[in-house]
């Protein structure tokens, strides 16, 4: 399956602020595929939750188009707006489930509560409401604490809850607004876990909305850069990672942002004409090969070592290593080339790049 | 014990339990106009409160007409001082009640009087809802009707008793002022036939009851409060 169950088209988000107006989002399309999980990353106030408030219409936006799964939610075209009717809209959003950082539960219900709020509207018998809500609690491993109020279950147990409610009406999208930006690292593995797990069983398409980029990494399968309310960069995961191209992407990727400034501390003044800082980035099994001994067999070039990283990227391992190759322009040249046929990133660190900003 | 009384507290038994002037009718009348005026104030009140943060810049309604209407009828009744409302109103009063003084005649002003106060304590206790628990039942397709009372009455509950007692306290306090218009009450006996007579035992017994009623109220204010409120635990 490929349709897009997601089209933002030319989204644009003002406010309004007294005499000055707020950009938060400029500009801005993002096609995203059933059953994908997509990562969307920028630091606070990069526009990211006001553009995937424009998915459900909590936001409505200034500009562009909006359509989820077929229906038109919003669009605004050459000065003609149309919105969806406001009960349709109400229908529609319980296909869309939405977790937040904050859980946002109703303090004063209890978690079975919750959940059954979800299902007002439903149509099922007020016994079946109660049925479903249990079960969709025993789905987030939480039916022994259906009678507990929120302020008595851990963060992580609230957002599971959270994610219940989000579920009941078997939407078949699941925003995620920061969700793990406020639990400990083990409740934030869980809660990933979790979500990709209902990715791969229900086939629900995921959009993950964070600052974490360790997140992203282990779900993701698509990722979208935001800054200052526009996607500077996206494509997939494995993209992104081993090439990324904005400055941003590359802090965010972190790994060879931290080398770099690492290497700064290294007195390039000392490399040889003969010597060339290179950045190398291998995918799954290319990792185990003896890459260094080839270089210097086949091309009589040295590959020294300087800084070396692997990191799993969905299932698969991603290496990156910082060598100094050593030997004649015309052999580093070949060398280059062999690596790049075994599929090897190669990215030169030119020494602009070292040089402080 | 009733020698004690007849020495101490000549003038509070020559007012007699029952009759004109009794301290039955007193307590009763009190009790009357604090419990109709609270129920008549409370839901015009409640109805304003809701409105007012409904119709916000934040609110699920926002609507900048709507909200100065209400917002402007509530700042102009809580600008008048009570005992003036009671005397402005009269014409309105006795085209609802039929008379401008006696207890139901009270009931006007008071109503009036205790709403905007009212209005203004419901608004800051529904603020206190998190927007984003508001967000989130939006989210979850939730009705206009479900977010009022679902969400900001039931989450607010708690903090909506809190309120609810403070406004209550106030009343009472306002219904011993409504005795200036021929309402009866404790107020009325605390002035009229203590205060007016020099009987400072009968204005000391009005203040004691009065007082009572008071902490009545705020004790199963608070109690009730607690119970309700699952927030910290």
């Amino acid at each position: 399956m490929s349709e897009n169950i997601i089209e933002l088209d030319n989204i644009n988000v003002t406010f309004q602020q007294k005499d000055r107006k707020i950009e938060a989002v400029k500009n801005v399309s993002l096609h995203i595929k059933r059953g994908d999980i997509y990562g969307v990353v920028g630091y606070s106030g990069a526009g990211k939750s006001t553009l995937v408030r424009v998915v459900n219409l909590l936001q409505v936006p200034t500009a562009g188009k909006v359509k989820v799964n077929g229906d038109v939610f919003y669009s605004n075209e050459a000065g003609k707006e149309t919105i969806i009717d406001n009960s349709k809209l109400r229908e529609k959003r319980r296909k869309i489930g939405m977790i937040f950082q904050r859980f946002n539960l109703l303090s004063e219900q209890t978690a079975l509560e919750n959940v059954e709020f979800a299902l007002k509207h439903s149509n099922l018998k007020e016994r079946e409401i109660n049925e479903k809500a249990l079960n969709l609690l025993k789905l987030v491993g939480l039916e022994n604490r259906a009678k507990s109020y929120p302020a008595q279950l851990s963060g992580g147990e609230q957002q599971r809850v959270a994610i219940a409610r989000a579920l009941a009406n078997d939407p078949e999208i699941l925003i995620s607004d920061e969700a793990t930006s406020a639990l400990d690292p083990k409740n934030t593995i869980q809660i990933l876990n979790l979500l990709k797990d209902l990715n791969t069983r229900l086939g629900l398409t995921v959009i993950l909305i964070t600052h974490e980029m360790d997140a992203v990494k282990r779900v993701a399968k698509h990722v979208a850069v935001m800054e200052q309310g526009q996607i500077i960069e996206k494509g997939t995961l494995h993209e992104i990672f081993t090439q990324p191209k904005k400055k941003l992407t590359k802090e965010f990727v972190g790994g060879s942002l931290e080398a770099i400034a690492a290497l700064k501390t290294y007195h390039l003044a000392k490399l040889n004409e003969n010597e060339k800082i290179v950045q190398l980035i291998f995918t799954g099994n290319l990792i185990s090969e003896p890459i260094t001994i080839k270089l210097y067999k086949e091309f009589n070039v040295e590959a020294n070592i300087i800084y070396s990283n692997i990191e799993v990227l969905g299932a698969t391992p991603v290496g990156t290593l910082f060598v100094i190759i050593k030997g004649a322009p015309e052999e580093r040249k070949n060398a280059v080339v062999f690596l790049e046929e075994k599929g090897i990133v190669v990215h030169n660190v030119e020494e602009g790049e070292l040089s402080n900003d | 014990m009733i020698e004690f009384f007849e020495k101490y507290f000549p003038n509070v038994i020559y007012q007699g339990w029952t009759g004109d002037g009794g301290w039955l009718p007193a307590i009763g009348e009190t009790i009357y106009m604090t419990f109709w005026s609270a129920l008549f104030g409370g839901i015009l009140g409640l109805i304003f409160g809701i409105g007012l943060v409904l119709t916000d810049s934040n609110g699920i309604l926002r609507n900048k007409t709507a909200f100065n209407f209400f917002d402007k009828i509530v700042s102009f009744f809580r600008a008048i001082p009570f005992i003036i409302l009671l005397a402005f109103i009269a014409p309105v009063t006795q085209k609802i009640v039929g008379t401008q003084i006696g207890t139901t005649a009270a009931l006007v002003p008071l109503s009036l009087g205790v709403f905007p106060f009212y209005a203004r304590q419901v608004q800051v206790a529904l603020e206190s809802v998190d927007n984003g628990i508001v967000e989130a039942a939006q989210s979850l397709g939730a009705t206009y009707t479900d977010i009022v009372f679902d969400v900001y009455l039931k989450e607010a509950r708690s903090e909506l008793v809190r309120v609810t007692t403070v406004t209550l306290i106030s009343l009472i306090g306002l219904t011993a002022m409504a005795g200036a218009i021929g309402a009866g009450g404790l107020g009325n006996m605390a002035i009229a036939y203590g205060y007016n007579r020099f009987a400072n035992d009968t204005t000391t017994v009005a203040t004691l009851l009065v007082l009572i009623f008071v902490l009545v109220v705020q004790v199963t204010g608070d109690f009730l409060a607690h119970v309700l409120n699952h927030k910290k635990k």
